[in-house]
């Protein structure tokens, strides 16, 4: 096993709300090695977000890194300058936001765009950016590169802005990409052509994503590892084929048995009660269990740690070593 | 048994205006749609964005005019009928839209919003009989009849999502059209909703027309399935014909994209844009996306053609098979 490029230990972060603070990351740990790609799967409000834009310090004024520690490459990020953080993002870690044609410059070119981050990172001459910007296009597929560099935003499609967002994330080959839901505002068909293209794109460079997603099938698709967040905490993690295989968290379960399947058609779909949490609302216990038709007393007596099982961890008290 | 909605031939084309004296440009939406909503069944509406769904369900509900064809609900043509006729027809039709976020006013709470269509057709009047009704609507869509005094902010959107059905409810309609109901709710929360829609279906022997991107949502819920590209219904077939044999190359593509838990079955780039370029201005607008077509698809668009029972599909290549 490699080194790991990203090392997350105790992750939280609070938000504060009408002076009321309001955990949203709850103590999130994980690493992550070259060339791997990490699935973190949850709902709205579980924080999913917040710990991608924690990484890369870009957290909005009322929101506060409480603890915890962020190491890449061993630096740790939370306690670098201004000046040393800039030349990590988008240099070393970059990210690709979920809705493409609002991420980008509607008044400058993509050529423009493309070129601004090389020459933020790099020393080169306009002439040279401007090649480098050229073959970046036509690596994500886009032809005619040359042309299209001087058109603006509006003229691409939806995918076409995607890929010039993924041409841009890895304009510099950094080693941690964060795609935070690139595929969400996007067609069936036109989602797959762009995860096909960063797949390839990943294992060519070796680069570690950090894929976000509230889509569980797409996790199953894309990733080597699954790490599923619900309100703030870290439920399950595992190996892709394993936690698809054989969920061990009841909130797993209930989610992947709650889905409407393409290959068969039932009468009535095994939905989970009630919804999920709202940031802020605590529970002393495990924050499933208002919802899990396995609670019992100490589930909702206080919250279980993250026991380690063959490789795997899992937050529920029924996976409590014996 | 009898169709409870009717489309035939329907065409929808936007305008716009480039300059004040300048000639206009037109945006052709919808293009010979063909369709019946039989009772008591769901019939999904499956395309990509930017094809023409939701443009469907506002001339069938009339919020935009077909250009041309006729639209028949509750065997009334829509292009024909008075306001008051339409008024009738609004207690037949009824709309769930996708986000319940902004389909709700902020400033009524659940007994004001779901009076509100009773009011304007001058229904359970009587305080009693109303209040009872209203506690009824909300227990069928499986919430507490506490809720009522509570205003849209203070629901989750899986819950608003179950206001917005019980208004659409409130007259009981004959027919429901809903607009990708689940797409903007939580994925735990989604299973309630689809449940709670085929119980309604169920129980209330409505017609549904479903609009929805997602195929597994739509193999769930509907007894028949169409698939929309560009503005044409290119298959049409029952749903589990869709799914065990598709025939249209664009359902075949948009099937092998939907990414699957089970990790199988799932093409990276099946019938993305600008596979085949050069073919732009080939008569069938399918043909840049597809692998399977030939010399015929340069000259002749095929028309939807019922290649076995129940089973439309418009393609040249597939029929020849």
């Amino acid at each position: 096993m490699t080194a790991p490029v990203l090392t997350v230990r105790d992750l939280r972060v609070d938000f504060t709300v009408d002076k009321r603070t309001v955990p949203v990351l709850r103590g999130l740990s994980y690493t992550l090695e070259k060339g791997r790609i990490l699935a973190v799967v949850g709902e709205s409000g579980s924080g999913k977000t917040v710990h991608a834009l924690s990484l890369l310090r870009l957290l909005p004024p009322c929101a506060d890194i409480a603890g915890g520690e962020i190491v890449f490459n061993g630096q740790d990020l939370l306690s670098l300058s201004p000046s040393a953080l800039r030349d990590v993002r988008g240099n070393k870690i970059s990210m690709i936001f979920q809705d493409p044609s609002s991420s980008l410059n509607p008044v400058l070119t993509i050529g423009e765009q493309l070129e601004e981050t090389l020459r933020a990172h790099r020393k080169i001459s306009r002439e040279e950016a401007r090649r480098q910007a050229a073959h970046l296009l036509t690596s994500v597929g886009i032809a005619d590169a040359e042309k299209r560099l001087n058109e603006y935003p509006f003229q691409f499609s939806g995918g076409m802005c995607q890929r010039v967002m993924i041409a841009m994330a890895l304009a510099l080959s950094p080693d941690v990409l964060i795609a935070d839901e690139p595929t969400t505002a996007l067609d069936v068909t036109i989602q797959a052509q762009i995860l096909g293209l960063m797949k390839a794109l990943q294992q060519a460079a070796g680069t570690a994503v950090i894929f976000i997603t509230h889509n569980l099938a797409l996790a199953a698709q894309i990733a080597d590892d699954v790490l599923v967040l619900y309100a703030g905490l870290c439920m399950e993690k595992a190996p892709a084929k394993e936690l698809f295989s054989r969920p061990l968290h009841p909130y797993t379960q209930g989610l992947l048995n709650s889905l409407a399947s393409l290959s068969q058609t039932c009468e009535e779909l095994p939905a989970i009660a009630g919804n999920p949490p709202v940031p802020g609302e605590n529970l002393p216990g495990c924050p499933f269990a208002p919802r899990c038709n396995k609670a019992f007393d100490k589930c909702r007596a206080c919250l279980p740690p993250l026991f380690e099982k063959n490789g795997r961890q899992v937050r529920c008290w029924l996976e409590e070593p014996k | 048994m009898t169709a409870r909605v009717e489309i035939k031939n329907l065409y929808k084309t936007y305008f716009r205006r480039k300059w004040l004296f300048g000639k206009g440009e037109s945006f052709p939406v919808l293009k010979d749609v063909t369709l019946s909503l039989p009772e008591n069944s769901v019939l999904g509406l499956v395309g990509e964005s930017g094809c023409g769904k939701t443009t469907l369900c506002k001339v069938l509900l009339g919020i935009e005019k077909p250009t041309s064809g006729t639209v028949l609900a509750d065997g009334k043509n829509t292009a024909e009928i008075s306001k008051t006729v339409w008024k009738s027809l609004r207690r037949v039709m009824q709309v769930v839209y996708q986000d319940p976020y902004s389909s709700l006013d902020p400033r009524m709470n659940v007994r004001q919003v779901l009076s509100e269509p009773l009011d304007i057709h001058g229904l359970k009047k009587d305080r009693a009989e109303r209040e009872t009704f209203l506690k009824g609507l909300l227990a069928s869509v499986g919430m507490s009849e506490t809720f009522l005094d509570r205003y849209p902010h203070e629901f989750s959107g899986g819950q608003r999502q179950r206001i917005c059905i019980a208004r659409a409810l409130a007259l009981e309609p004959k027919i429901l059209v809903a607009d990708e109901p689940v797409s903007a709710l939580d994925v735990s929360v989604q299973a309630q909703i689809l449940n709670l829609l085929k119980k309604i279906k169920r129980e209330r022997k409505i017609s549904m027309l479903f609009v929805t991107h997602d195929f597994a949502v739509a193999r769930f819920l509907c007894d028949e399935i169409a698939v929309m590209y560009k503005g044409r219904i290119v298959e049409r077939a029952p749903a589990e014909e869709i799914f065990t044999r598709p025939l249209h190359p664009y359902t075949r593509a948009l099937l092998a994209a939907v990414p699957r838990v089970d990790g199988t079955g799932f093409a990276f780039a099946a019938g993305t844009p600008g596979v085949e370029p050069g073919r732009e201005n080939w008569a069938c607008p399918f043909a840049p996306r597809c692998a399977a077509a030939t010399e015929d698809c340069r000259a002749h668009r095929f028309e939807l053609k019922e290649v076995s029972p129940r089973h439309w599909c418009a393609c040249g290549a597939i029929s020849a098979e």
